[in-house]
């Protein structure tokens, strides 16, 4: 039952990138070379082989090496930088589900906390991130809490807590107040504490709330650390990658793809890791609440 | 010994406000213990309002609820009442055995103690094969079972019923019924139960409690002299339809004198 559904799942996951090769070789097959204009507006990507690489291409660029005349192959490097960005998001997938947890959890025992604090976090998610990453880069510089030093990186995981804290917030909160009046009564004539009712009803009932949130929530965590690689400069991840490889865009047209699919089996990574909590935590509930 | 006592109770809710519901006023109620008493009448007229004041879910406006001597607060820390409710409520995540298990782990028993004392309530209730199912893949009328199981797992004296069979096909209804006298039997378990059927309050009950509704009050109460042995036979006893006569007229607000002329109507009425 379990092991059927993950098949299922993976099996749907391979389809669709089948379908997007066959996607994207129909276009260079059919599609303008040179784009299509449209009101003197280009709407069509070009084609060619500059724009547009054929795919076997882009995967035989990861066989050779990064720069001429180096001995490591690009895919050690794309690799590399994939999981060091997958650490970073980690991190920040991590303390954004403390946080948001902690806040939800925070915002449903005391209504005040939620009336006070849900519309500044609602306004938090309002702020540009590219505007945020320099600020928290240069915070974390003048951080020093004892022996502990601030180190770069943090900086871009922050910037993914803070794009993943929110979604899971507002969805654990959603969860905790999604159980029935008649369950709540029910541990209150069992004399239940406030921790027990949470525990016992409140986070069991929210599961179905809290497992899309995570899934946003990692996501969220993936686009706040490559953004913050990006903006900040830093290096290591696969987002410095991806602006490095995209100056080599004309001469080596391929390149910059390895570094996207690198991002890509990142963002793919921390999903999978969320939909294998998704499986085990709802394979005793009823069909209808775990489509 | 009384097993629960009501005494000049009244819940108002919304005081002063325009608003204002008179949702019970002035209840007088003794239970015997071992006693079975339902609760009839229409509804708004406050049988879930006296139920929650039992429970201690709800404070009373003014008057006084007591619980084996002890006031109502003390006996729901206590645990000495088990609920159960028209909807099963059970958890989804929890195994049928877990389910039934939840009080006693709220309690603080040790796992042996608790899996030792669902399996001896999943024999209660005759389910003893579906302890490590998941209750969505029980029917309604199991459901129910396991809910009633639930609410007497930690041996209360006392268990409180609102409209439990409510949500149940007639068939299921009635059987339903004669485990629950049997269950109450053998454990010798007080009942307050709720119900909007009068065949099924005289069925159960050794004395039925007629309410009347704006503002909510007792109007009368019957007494169901059916003896403590009951069974399918009994719905076709001439007491029986005398009893419903009975129930049926006060509900009407009339005195039941004539009664007997009418007893056959009483077949029809749930
Ligand atoms: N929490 C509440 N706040 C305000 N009014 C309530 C509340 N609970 C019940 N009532 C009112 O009290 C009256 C009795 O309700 P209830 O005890 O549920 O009746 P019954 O169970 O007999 O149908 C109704 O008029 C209902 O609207
Ligand atoms: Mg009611």
């Amino acid at each position: 039952m379990l092991m059927r559904r993950i098949a299922y799942r993976s099996s749907m996951f391979v389809l669709a990138i089948a379908l997007v090769v066959a996607l994207w070789e129909g276009y260079k097959v059919v599609g303008p070379q040179d784009g299509g204009k449209l009101f003197g507006v280009s709407i069509l990507p070009r084609a060619n082989n500059t724009a547009m690489p054929h795919v076997w291409t882009m995967l035989s660029r990861y066989g050779r090496p990064e720069v001429r005349g180096s001995d490591t192959k690009i895919w050690s490097v794309v690799l590399s930088g994939t999981l060091f960005s997958l650490r970073l998001s980690l991190v920040g997938f991590f303390l954004g589900t403390t946080i948001g947890v902690g806040l939800a959890v925070l915002m449903s025992r005391f209504k005040v906390v939620q009336r006070g604090l849900l519309p500044y976090l609602v306004m938090s998610q309002t702020v540009p991130l590219i505007a945020l990453a320099p600020l928290v880069v240069s915070w974390g510089g003048k951080l020093e809490i004892g022996s502990f030093i601030w180190p770069r990186w943090l900086s871009a995981s922050i910037l993914g807590t803070f794009l993943a804290f929110f979604p899971i917030a507002v969805g654990t909160l959603r969860g905790l107040a999604s159980a029935p009046a008649a369950a709540v009564e029910l541990m209150d004539s069992y004399a239940a504490s406030w921790r027990q009712t949470l525990f016992k009803l409140r986070f069991p009932a929210a599961v179905p709330f809290m497992v899309p949130a995570f899934k946003l929530g990692a996501s969220g965590a993936v686009v706040g650390v490559v953004v913050a690689e990006i903006s900040t400069g830093l290096k290591g991840g696969i987002g410095r990658l991806i602006i490095e490889y995209a100056r080599e865009a004309t001469g080596d047209p391929a390149k910059v793809f390895t570094a996207v699919f690198g991002a890509a089996a990142l963002g793919i990574t921390m999903s999978g890791l969320v939909a294998l909590s998704d499986v085990l935590l709802m394979r005793n509930r009823p069909k209808e609440t775990s489509a | 010994m009384s097993a629960l006592e009501v005494v000049g109770t009244s819940k108002i809710f919304n005081q002063g406000s325009p608003k204002q519901v008179d949702a019970l006023v002035d209840v007088n109620l003794t239970v015997n213990p071992g006693e079975f008493v339902s609760l009839i009448g229409p509804s708004g007229c406050g049988k879930s309002t006296l139920l929650r004041l039992i429970a201690n879910l709800l404070e009373p406006t003014s008057g006084s609820v007591s619980v084996n001597k002890k006031t109502a607060a003390q006996a729901r820390l206590d645990q000495d009442y088990g609920m159960a409710f028209q909807q099963a409520g059970l958890f989804d995540w929890r195994t049928v055995s877990k389910n039934i298990e939840l009080p006693l782990e709220l309690k603080g028993w040790d796992k042996a103690k608790r899996e030792a004392r669902a399996k001896e309530m999943l024999e209660l209730v005759k389910l003893p094969e579906f302890a490590d199912l998941y209750p969505w893949q029980l029917s309604g009328g199991m459901q129910q079972r396991i809910a009633i199981a639930r609410a007497l797992a930690a041996h209360p004296p006392l268990l409180l019923m609102d409209e439990p069979f409510g949500a149940l096909d007639e068939m299921t209804r009635e059987y339903m019924q004669g485990e629950l006298l049997r269950i109450c039997g053998e454990t010798s378990t007080t009942v307050v139960f709720v119900t909007h059927s009068i065949p099924e309050a005289v069925y159960l009950s050794n004395r039925v409690v007629v309410m009347s509704p704006r503002p909510g009050r007792i109007t009368s109460v019957i007494e169901v002299n059916l003896g403590s042995k009951r069974n399918e036979d009994t719905r076709a006893a001439d007491g029986f339809f005398r009893s419903i006569t009975a129930v049926r007229e006060a509900l009407r607000g009339t005195h039941a004198d004539h009664a007997a002329a009418n007893a056959v109507r009483g077949v029809e009425d749930r």
